[in-house]
């Protein structure tokens, strides 16, 4: 094999697999990022409303260790919402790590919300004070069309529920470094193939193997590629959710 | 003649370590399966749970409909009486099907429609028919899991060695597959 080949393999063949692994890692579910506490992905929310949900949330989270998301979908076909929100839930991990998170989903084109209540939450939050939460706080301003003051006062609603319940803040969730990994090892991979390159002399040349001359070396690069999601950070802000788990439980209506 | 020997018992310890390993995931995927399984007797037994409440509103209304109640009561003691998880599935689906009738028959009686506790066991009941849809779906990526291991080469030596046989999926019945919704 030519030398010059040797080097364009070490070199290509690294970085597609690193290419592929880090695709494969981050686009096998379809599934959204969340954004914040409040993910409003339909636009249903004004401004002001959201401020609003985003500091209940906070107060929630640092105060009790509660997560709550609220999220606006167009639609969540081709499955049912409440399929949707266990599965978003779970992706998301919302709760700490007493599995203590609420998922409020509005599906606006399916005209259904479900409330997903994680495993932590299902004692305080039977299905049937959901569904009657839902009833008198939610239903009424979602049938005049005013999704956001539903959700404001569905929101409310559920935390004074939830008033002096407190949760672990601790996250279940280990740092997720797979990002974090694979770019060590293009880092690795492409140091090496660098070293290996066709345009460094081969053996026998002016600067054989073991000299000691110093090579240029490769521009360094930061490790910190985009999907890394460190541990989070001590009060106010998002940082991201928690880990918390849930099975099903909750209850939904269609309007 | 001493170097073939040790290169013989060589390869008997990397297959026996080999051995060892698989052994020890087909044992451990099938833990999970039965770990799995018990979640879904949870919820079964949450729903066998609710039904007498729910039948008793129902019959507050309605107490001239008696032969649902008959069907649902019995299709709840065959659950409860169901040893195997086979038994436990098919009793599941006939219980599926009779509390479908009864939310079906609840429909035209607008009075038991507005009773609040109704409507508070019909959340409860869609919560749980929710909570059994996750843990079957959960339970049979194990079994799927469970199931392709024991037929791939090299596990299905060890599988066949031990008498480890591939496990049933809960299939949900045709008529179950709709969640009872609350309308307005």
């Amino acid at each position: 094999m030519g030398k010059a080949l040797k080097g364009w393999l070490w070199f290509w063949v690294p970085m597609l697999l690193a290419v592929s692994l880090l695709a494969a890692s981050s686009c096998f579910a379809a599934l959204p990022r969340p954004v914040g506490f409040v993910n409003d992905f339909a636009q249903v929310i004004d401004q002001r409303t959201r401020m609003e949900l985003n500091g209940i949330a906070e107060k929630l989270r640092d105060n009790q260790g509660i997560e709550v998301a609220v999220v606006t979908v167009a639609t969540t076909q081709p499955e049912t919402p409440k399929q949707y929100a266990t599965k978003l839930f779970n992706e998301w991990g919302i709760g700490g790590s007493e599995d203590s998170g609420l998922l409020i989903l509005l599906s606006v084109e399916d005209r259904e919300i479900q409330v997903e209540v994680g495993y932590g939450l299902e004692g305080v939050l039977p299905d049937g004070k959901v569904g009657s939460i839902l009833d008198d706080a939610v239903i009424p301003y979602f049938i005049e069309g005013d999704y956001g003051k539903g959700l404001l006062e569905g929101t409310k609603a559920f935390a004074q529920a939830l008033s002096g319940e407190s949760y672990s803040r601790k996250s279940s969730r280990n740092p997720d470094l797979t990002g974090f990994i694979i770019f060590i090892f293009i880092a690795a991979f492409i140091t090496l193939s660098a070293r290996r390159s066709p345009s460094g002399p081969g053996p026998g040349g002016p600067l054989g193997p073991g000299g000691t001359m110093r090579r240029p070396r490769p521009p360094h690069i930061h490790p910190m590629p985009p999907t890394f999601r460190g541990p989070r950070g001590g009060g106010g802000g998002f940082g991201g959710f928690g880990g918390g788990r849930s099975g099903g439980g909750g209850a939904g209506r269609k309007f | 003649m001493r170097r073939s020997w040790i290169i013989v018992v060589g390869i008997i310890i990397v297959l026996a370590l080999g051995l060892i390993s698989q052994y020890n995931r087909l044992v451990s995927l099938e833990t999970n399966i039965d770990g799995r399984w018990a979640q879904v007797e949870n919820q079964l037994q949450r729903r066998a749970d609710l039904i007498p409440n729910l039948v008793n509103t129902v019959k507050g209304y309605a107490s001239h409909e008696e032969q649902i109640f008959t069907e649902i009561a019995a299709a709840r003691s065959r659950l409860l009486s169901a040893a195997d998880p086979r038994a436990q599935m098919e009793a599941s689906n006939s219980l599926d099907l009779a509390l479908g009738r009864l939310l079906a028959i609840a429909e035209n009686y607008p009075q038991l429609k507005a009773d609040a506790s109704f409507v508070r066991l019909q959340d409860e009941l869609a919560g749980t028919e929710n909570r059994i849809a996750v843990e079957r779906m959960r339970y049979n990526e194990a079994v799927q899991e469970w199931n392709r291991t024991i037929r791939r080469f090299p596990t299905v030596l060890i599988a066949r060695l031990f008498g480890m046989d591939a496990r049933p999926f809960f299939e949900a019945s045709p008529g179950a597959q709709q969640v009872p919704q609350v309308q307005f």
